[in-house]
């Protein structure tokens, strides 16, 4: 039997007897090599409560050469892109070893979501939401969480009654009163003001004709 | 050519000199006069005697020559640390073969600069003393580790999850010492060893380890060291376990790739194909050599393994001074490439041509007589679209209300906006309506804005075309370089009338051919003479160039005229006195070219119209 064949199904069928590491592994389609690998946020994270799916492909070369991982789930994560779910991690790349498995790669994510690099940062915007406001940032990815890994969502009661808007200003991460006051100039208030990283001490820094300016870009 | 030349030792002690690592070539002229004397009749390439200003001087090694000055340093390292080959070349590569660097640490801190190559383990002990490891290694000619495993392949299969563990931390400490392998037998022999990286549990699976001892079978062995040369075109293959930092010697590369004899034949086309990725292991070993001295450099030629040693370029500094035009010496396409005819190669251009490049920069050509630099502000220039915008703006006005791009293509200068129906006149710029009953002659023609607009856009016409004179022309020679090869075919074909239809021989028209390689050499020449006119500032240092230029440029095209013109069998003998004369001339005035211009160099004679790095600023900007 081809060695990778039979090393992808030892490996998934460990996976299957593992009752105590929650990873999971399965198939998406016929193919041995093309899986689906599905995991809880780590407890005492935002990304606590929810579950994330993770795409692996399998190269021709493995083990030799790294699997292909990245996240279905949508992620609010410094070394995670946000838009296409692309994971910044040394052991995907350079640091890969063929001794390293499908489940123990899984876990090694699992454990990104714990201790984020912001300063190796794959997704810059998010990276930087980090490293100026982690309070606000830490909303964002709860509520990512809530919204697209089923997660609990923000633990104070506040109550969700205060409309849609509300929570679009919370996953930018940006605070109410500021949208506000760029609201007359264009609906796309908010994407400005993210890109521009209105948030905490980086406010005194940016002027309001700068923001009409990104406004109108 | 370097296929049959010897070696020899008076070069490696020319390399061991320290000034090489550093690049500079202070002292070194008389040495390298040296050099070339020696070997001056084993090369076509290198000029006899006293070398011209414009050319500079270099040796071409072959990759065994190159392998030849690595063995050496690794001799060295040999006798002054005790150490094995193995380890040794692991210590100099980790360095990137700066011997004077690694004596130093290794003098120092021997324990963590073996750690820190890979060679051996954290927290070892030692190394152990001189002599010792020779006899080791002497001792080990074979360190294949096969193993035999007499368990039942169920009881394999029960043991195989359970072991995932590792033996990464194995205490014991003579695996730490820095000898290549282990030879040993396992001392879990009895137990069922299930390899970690293809789960093989097979009875009689032959494993390796390095001394990390993280043993896996030597097919995930052989996997894997073909994935990383092959694929990764990686050079220092580190052990298959996590975090494990220790370095595949390359003794134990080199067993797993080729099998010794004797051994069982594998399969035909895996056992080539291992052979193959040990040669190119090899290669990569001798380019990674070549990459750390900066007064070597490979070949850029496809599948050619050659390198140039050029000292006198190894300098930033020195490439402002001098056009580093080197070759390794060998033509065409190297005979690895089989699936390329020679027929495909002729079409490429690439059939027999030789192996010039510059030692200075990548242009793969002779880009003499232009230094590196300006010869690559040149092309990023000519391959930007910056020259777009320059046409639009030469070109085209904008609406005075709507700014729509406008460009005039005829008629007269009442315009009628398409967009926005606006009416001007074209040469004011003013609302037609104020010219009153002055149709079609402008007479508001010198007012205020006017002036300024005219202004504006006469400067950036001129700009333009005056980067389209120097453009057009050495495109005009880049052309002709490329339809060379026709030429080349078509003067063969007339070599051979000629042989046919007047009494001369093969020898006689011998001089079509060097006429031919004559025009194209002048052509590059040429080429990059414009390249230089349109930076140099102006001066009669600029108009001297030009006349050198344009005698130069007379010459080729006369000769070129020859060359095409028709044979008829009376005129043969007139056709080959006008060619070798003309060929002579064309020959002369090349060298005058090049070598007034690599002497202007010399003595810091160029000035340019912008800035250049090494040169002072221009005075004039255009």
């Amino acid at each position: 039997m081809d060695a990778r064949l039979r090393r992808v199904n030892k490996e998934i069928a460990d996976c299957k007897n593992d009752k105590t590491s929650q990873i999971k592994i399965e198939l998406i389609d016929e193919s041995p090599f093309h899986l689906k690998g599905s995991f809880p946020g780590p407890e005492g994270t935002p990304y606590e409560g929810g579950y994330f799916e993770v795409d692996i492909v399998i190269p021709e070369s493995y083990p030799f050469q790294p699997v292909k991982m990245k996240f279905i789930t949508k992620v609010y994560h410094p070394n995670v892109s946000s838009a296409s779910g692309a994971i910044c991690l040394d052991i995907l790349k350079d640091a890969w070893s063929p001794v390293l498995t499908l489940k123990s790669t899984l876990i090694s994510l699992q454990s990104l979501l714990c201790s984020p690099e912001p300063n190796d940062p794959q997704d810059a915007e998010v990276a930087k939401h980090y490293m100026t406001s982690k309070s606000s940032f830490d909303d964002t990815a709860v509520y990512w969480t809530q919204v697209y890994a089923g997660g609990p969502g923000p633990k104070d009661k506040k109550g969700k009654g205060s409309g849609k808007e509300r929570d679009e200003v919370a996953i930018a991460g940006l605070e109410k009163a500021h949208v506000d006051r760029f609201e007359q100039w264009d609906s796309k208030e908010i994407d400005a003001l993210r890109r521009l990283n209105y948030r905490g001490p980086n406010i005194a820094q940016i002027s309001d004709d700068r923001v009409v300016e990104e406004l109108l870009k | 050519m370097s296929s049959d030349y010897e070696y020899s030792d008076d070069d490696g002690d020319y390399y061991d000199d320290e000034e090489m690592i550093d690049g500079t070539q202070d002292d070194e002229e008389g040495s390298g006069d040296e050099m070339m004397d020696n070997f001056g009749d084993d090369f076509k390439v290198a000029p006899k005697g006293k070398h011209k200003s414009y050319e500079v001087e270099y040796e071409s090694l072959s990759q065994q020559a190159v392998e030849n000055m690595m063995q050496q340093d690794v001799d060295h390292i040999c006798g002054i640390f005790g150490v094995d080959e193995d380890t040794a070349s692991l210590l100099l590569r980790h360095m990137k073969w700066n011997k004077e660097r690694l004596i130093e640490k290794y003098m120092d801190k021997p324990t963590s600069v073996l750690v820190a190559a890979g060679v051996s383990l954290p927290e070892a002990p030692p190394p152990p003393p001189p002599g010792r490891t020779h006899t080791n290694a002497a001792t080990q000619p074979n360190s294949r580790r096969p193993t035999t495993r007499g368990t039942s392949k169920l009881l394999g299969l029960a043991s195989g999850p359970k072991s995932a563990k590792l033996p990464a931390s194995s205490p014991t400490a003579t695996y730490a010492t820095p000898k290549p392998l282990q030879r040993q037998p396992s001392k879990k022999a009895d137990d069922a060893f299930v390899c970690q990286i293809c789960f093989n549990d097979a009875p009689n699976l032959q494993t390796l380890s390095l001394d990390c001892e993280h043993t896996y079978c030597t097919d995930c062995w052989t996997d894997y060291v073909v994935s990383k040369v092959r694929d990764e075109s990686e050079h220092s293959i580190r052990c298959m376990a996590e975090g494990c930092a220790l370095v595949a010697p390359d003794r134990f590369i080199r067993e797993i790739l080729l099998p010794e004899p004797g051994a069982p034949i594998l399969d035909s086309k895996k056992g080539e194909q291992n052979a193959k990725t040990w040669i190119r292991f090899q290669e990569l070993l001798v380019r990674y050599f070549v990459a750390c001295y900066h007064s070597l450099k490979f070949c850029p030629y496809p599948s050619c393994t050659n390198t140039v040693s050029c000292p006198s370029a190894a300098s930033k500094s020195s490439l402002t001074t001098i056009v580093p035009t080197v070759s390794c010496g060998a033509r065409g396409i190297g005979s690895e490439i089989q699936d390329l005819t020679q027929s495909q190669q002729f079409g490429l251009g690439l059939h027999g041509k030789e192996h010039i490049f510059c030692f200075g920069c990548p242009i793969e050509s002779d880009h003499r007589p232009v230094i590196c630099n300006v010869a690559k502000m040149w092309l990023k220039k000519c391959r930007d679209d910056s020259e777009t915008a320059n046409w639009i703006k030469s070109n085209t006005k904008e609406c005075p209300t709507c700014q729509s791009t406008i460009e005039k293509n005829g008629g007269c200068n009442h315009m009628t906006c398409k967009k926005c129906k606006h009416e001007f006149c074209w040469v004011c710029m003013g609302p037609w309506s104020e010219h009153g009953t002055a149709w079609y002659s402008c007479n508001r023609y010198d007012e205020k804005t006017g002036v300024e607009a005219r202004d504006a856009q006469s400067k950036s016409r001129a700009s333009l075309e005056r980067y389209l004179h120097y453009y057009n022309r050495w495109a005009n020679h880049e052309q002709s370089a490329k339809l060379s090869v026709d030429l080349y075919a078509k003067t063969e074909k007339k070599m051979e009338e000629m042989q046919i239809t007047s009494a001369l021989t093969w020898i006689e028209v011998q001089f079509m051919k060097k006429a031919v390689e004559e025009v194209e050499k002048c052509r590059t020449t040429l080429k990059w003479t414009y390249c230089m006119a349109y930076y140099l500032g102006r001066g009669n240092e600029k108009e001297l160039f030009e006349d050198n230029q344009r005698d130069l440029e007379k010459a080729v095209e006369d000769l070129s005229e020859l060359l095409e013109s028709p044979i008829e069998p009376e005129n043969i003998p007139t056709l080959r006195q006008g060619v070798t004369n003309k060929t002579v001339y064309v020959q002369k005035r090349n060298e005058i070219v090049l070598e007034d211009t690599a002497k202007g160099f010399l003595e810091g004679r160029w000035r340019w119209n912008v800035k250049v790095e090494g040169f002072d600023d221009p005075e004039e900007q255009l």
